[in-house]
């Protein structure tokens, strides 16, 4: 009985205690008399049409779904008594009247009328006079979530992919928790040994097991179960298999996930997973080449290809228009354009992205002096004149304008012949993890070897400066960036980094992973221990994720 | 206060700010109106109490933040001898191992064609012990798991005293080096000089079992003379050797070890290539890899019979070149060879017929 798997990661109910003058809160069995909460006064206003009713005035007064709704209902909502329209103002449920609960004007007219119900306009909660509480009766609370979604609908309102509960379309369902139904609450009850995850909680924490010159995948494995939408897709089970066979590596994945949140301490053993990148990576496989980026990019591959079982996932035979997890949190779009010099007709293509693989200085390539003609943004409070070279320098060269040279012409179909161009690279589209990839081990024609450049990187990265809008904006004119505080589409926190330790012939590689907002971890193997923020910056740096703050409605 | 249409235009900032503050305590108030009714339903439905855990829960999943300790207070370098279940061949592995043995057991080693080849060979042969034995032995030179383990085989070529009955002495494999146990030239194998048991009584029988594997062979009928820990033979096997020989109460063996602590010698493929004297393809390494043998395995072209999805990985990084790629070794002191033992390979002769030194068995 895993409750991990639909209770989500942490529950939803606050823990602080909260002093209610007037909601009485008794901790009598009410649930072991009537199921669910509710009170017998309801029948006597469950005669008739009452379902339809109740309906009406869920509409009208209580989920506006619309503007009209929403303008009708301020405006006339108010207390009959005393005019306010707040007050935590009340709907009669047998007649059209209209009091607030602060005053007690509602009270007055129920006692009145021995009208024993009312209905709380902000949240639709039901209140019984003779009970003197709020009670949740089953059928009356369906009506309530059925006309709370309609209203949702019509607002407009598309919840993010992040919710559990969103479909293909983006249309969304609000979110509900979980409720436990009579017998999972008896036997919650009689077992109260529960896991909760805190902050100070190893419960998502585990090692791995090296299988052999393995380190290359285990560093990848942490980075991936540390992805919190990642980790949410899986541990609220959204994966629905469509393979035949055992050789899926979703459900491994899966799998994985549920390793890492069982509690166990030893480390895990992940034989299943390399197994599987194996078989369906074959040139992955052998000892050759195990370069973590390598390994990563072939992951994410084999990963997207799997999730054609999901109601995301449909179209995954197009690349293009694919809508399973991994596109929706790894895949990017890089827009490349190339300028003709002569009539500076621009083409532009754009190209699916899983990750950014950035020159260093230091490798047989000169990196310095960055192209001239300055994008001027010091947004991320660093220039290369100060010492290190930073991520943003990296990023400001990569996006760079590049002069193809003369042999390098490229057909103009504005000019009809081939001539000398600029490339430049920006990003069209974010992705939600971005992951950057600083290429430190060369294999040019003449040398292999390590560049052990320090590249200073920053905690929280805004990617502004490197967007194409941005660029657009800079070609029309405005140079100088105001930076939009407001704006949080670009914004990111850094969540994993990977280190390379060692020789471009034998090295190990090792993981920082951030939990629980600002804790640090360094997974090395089987071996998990605690690391603070300047040790994570301190390190050298080679690959590196980044997750978007902000997670935008869309 | 009526609602009523007002124009914000008439009023000055403080007016203004009062509003804001009206507005911004009203919402404040709704927000925690809302936190009421959650608490109050979850009391009242009964499900408030789940938000509870017990202490003792609390304190099992602590963070540990001490040093020479991981976060869960366990220390280091424990993990030796975990264990795992191939799935390709169902054999149990350590897991430490667990990557090349999966490399030779997919057949996408560089070595697995010539496995492979020599398999083939084999069973073109004679099924007797020798080939089979000296299959065995390319697999120990065909490890690159220990770099150090060829120049150990080719110097112990000259010491060995090729026509010794014994060897009995049990040596513990280490890392990087080659077990004494093992002759590493094919041309000298001679464990299977062998011992007729018939011939002996209990006492040496038993002395001999102290000593020995001592398992006995369907084909020679002789006891094995190699160490207690040969490879050649289970555990389970040389227990039932000594029941049979020496009654029920002699099942036990002395060194009760079954994992070969040994990092360059894969233990499990002698057992297997033992038990495949019959080379009837039934095992996943297919003869027809080595189709590829003469190309670089690194290709991985292995003509499995299995589905060859293409490998298509057409989002990598416009960013300039192609990625580099460094090797990730694990923590454990071999070096991982790039390419380099290749080069050091002794050249593999081919396998002769019957080597006339079995010819004194019979």
């Amino acid at each position: 009985f895993d409750l991990s798997r639909s209770y989500g990661s942490a529950p939803c109910i606050p823990t602080r205690t909260v002093h209610v003058s007037s909601l009485k809160i008794r901790k009598t069995n009410v649930v072991s008399v009537m199921s669910p909460a509710g009170c017998p006064h309801v029948n006597g206003f469950k005669v008739d049409n009452w379902k339809q009713n109740l309906r009406v005035i869920y509409q009208c007064f209580v989920w506006s779904g619309s503007a009209e709704t929403r303008k009708r209902k301020a405006k006339s909502c108010i207390c009959h008594m005393c005019g306010a329209h707040l007050n935590r103002l009340h709907s009669c449920l047998s007649c059209v009247f209209f009091g607030c609960f602060t005053k007690k004007h509602i009270h007055e007219h129920a006692k009145n009328k021995r009208h024993n119900l009312a209905i709380d306009l902000l949240y639709g909660g039901i209140y019984c006079f003779v009970c003197q509480d709020y009670i949740y009766d089953k059928d009356m609370e369906q009506i309530a979530k059925e006309e709370q979604r309609k209203a949702w609908k019509l607002q407009g309102r598309f919840f993010p992919l992040f919710n559990p509960s969103v479909g293909p379309s983006g249309v969304g369902e609000k979110y509900s928790t979980w409720e436990p139904t009579k017998r999972e609450l008896e036997l919650l009850r009689h077992n109260p040994k529960r896991r909760k995850i805190t902050t100070n909680c190893t419960i998502g924490l585990r090692g791995l097991i090296n299988l052999g010159n393995t380190c290359f995948m285990n560093c990848i494995v942490q980075a991936l179960t540390h992805t919190p939408l990642l980790r949410d897709f899986f541990l609220s089970d959204r994966h629905k298999c469509e393979m035949q066979s055992n050789s899926c590596l979703v459900c491994e994945m899966s799998q994985l996930f549920q390793e890492f949140y069982s509690g166990h301490r030893s480390p895990h053993i992940p034989f299943r997973l390399l197994h599987l990148v194996w078989t369906h990576a074959r040139h992955l496989a052998g000892y050759e080449q195990q370069d973590a980026h390598e390994f990563l990019i072939a992951a994410l591959d084999v990963l997207h290809r799997h999730c054609k079982g999901d109601d995301n996932g449909k179209k995954a035979n197009n690349p293009n228009n694919c809508n399973c997890i991994i596109d929706q949190i790894f895949t990017g779009g890089l827009q490349s354009d190339v300028t003709c010099q002569v009539c500076h007709g621009v083409s532009t293509t754009i190209d699916p992205f899983w990750d950014i693989s950035l020159d260093l200085p230091g490798s047989s390539t000169p990196f310095w002096p960055l192209s001239p003609g300055g994008d001027g943004s010091t947004l991320n409070g660093e220039s290369h004149l100060s010492g290190a070279t930073t991520l943003t320098d990296c990023l400001r060269r990569f996006t760079r304008p590049e002069h193809l040279g003369s042999s390098a012409k490229i057909k103009c179909s504005g000019c009809h012949s081939y001539q000398e161009s600029t490339k430049q690279l920006t990003m069209k589209k974010l992705p939600i993890v971005a992951c950057f990839h600083l290429k430190r081990f060369e294999h040019s024609a003449k040398l292999r070897r390590k560049i052990p450049t320090y590249v200073s990187f920053p905690l929280e990265l805004d990617m502004t400066p490197f967007m194409a809008s941005s660029k657009e904006s800079r070609m029309n004119g405005q140079y100088q960036q105001s930076v939009d505080v407001f704006n949080n589409d670009n914004k990111y926190s850094l969540f994993a980094v990977v280190n390379h330790q060692g020789t471009l012939e034998s090295g190990h590689y090792t993981t920082f992973i951030r939990q629980h907002k600002d804790q640090w971890f360094k997974c090395d193997d089987a071996v998990i221990t605690k690391a603070s923020i300047k040790d994570v910056l301190d390190s050298e740096g080679y690959l590196l994720f980044y997750h978007k703050q902000f997670l935008e409605y869309e | 206060m009526k609602m009523e249409d007002m124009s914000l235009s008439g009023l000055d900032n403080t007016k203004l700010e009062a509003l804001a503050q009206d507005i911004y305590s009203d919402l404040v108030e709704d927000a925690c109106l809302g936190l009421c009714f959650e608490v109050h339903r979850a009391v009242k439905q009964g499900y408030f109490f789940l938000d509870d855990t017990d202490q003792e829960s609390m304190k099992d999943f602590e963070i540990v933040d001490q040093p020479g300790v991981d976060i869960f207070g366990q220390v280091y370098n424990q993990w030796k001898n975990k264990e795992c279940v191939c799935p390709n061949c169902n054999r149990s592995i350590a897991a430490s191992r667990f990557a090349p043995h999966l490399e030779k057991c997919l057949g996408m080693g560089r070595n697995s064609s010539r496995i492979a080849n020599r398999r083939i060979a084999s069973s073109n042969n004679m099924n007797n012990k020798s080939e089979s034995d000296q299959e065995d032995n390319d697999d120990v030179n065909d490890n690159d798991w220990s770099y150090g383990s060829e120049k150990k085989a080719k110097k112990r070529k000259s010491d060995k005293n090729p026509n010794s009955p014994r060897r009995s002495k049990s040596v513990k494999h280490k890392n990087g080096e080659l077990s004494n146990s093992v002759n590493a030239d094919p041309y000298k194998y001679n464990y299977n000089t062998g011992i007729n048991y018939e011939t002996l009584g209990p006492d040496e029988l038993r002395s001999l079992l102290t000593t020995q594997c001592g398992v006995i062979s369907e084909h020679t009928k002789k006891m094995c003379t190699r160490s207690q820990r040969c490879p050649q033979h289970t555990d389970e096997q040389r227990r039932a050797v000594r029941v049979f020989l020496l009654g029920p109460s002699a099942s036990s063996l002395p060194d009760a070890d079954t994992m070969v602590e040994s990092d360059c010698y894969d233990a499990s493929d002698g057992q297997v290539l033992m038990s495949r004297l019959q080379w009837d393809g039934s095992s996943d390494i297919s003869p027809s890899d080595s189709a590829s043998s003469k190309a670089s395995t690194n290709n991985s072209d292995s003509k499995k019979p299995k589905k060859k999805k293409k490998m298509s990985l057409g989002l990598n990084s416009t960013g300039g070149g192609g990625g580099g790629s460094g090797s990730g070794g694990g923590s454990s002191s071999q070096s991982s060879l790039v390419g380099q033992s290749n080069r050091k390979k002794k050249p593999k002769l081919p396998v002769p017929p019957a080597p006339s030194i079995y010819d004194n068995l019979n």
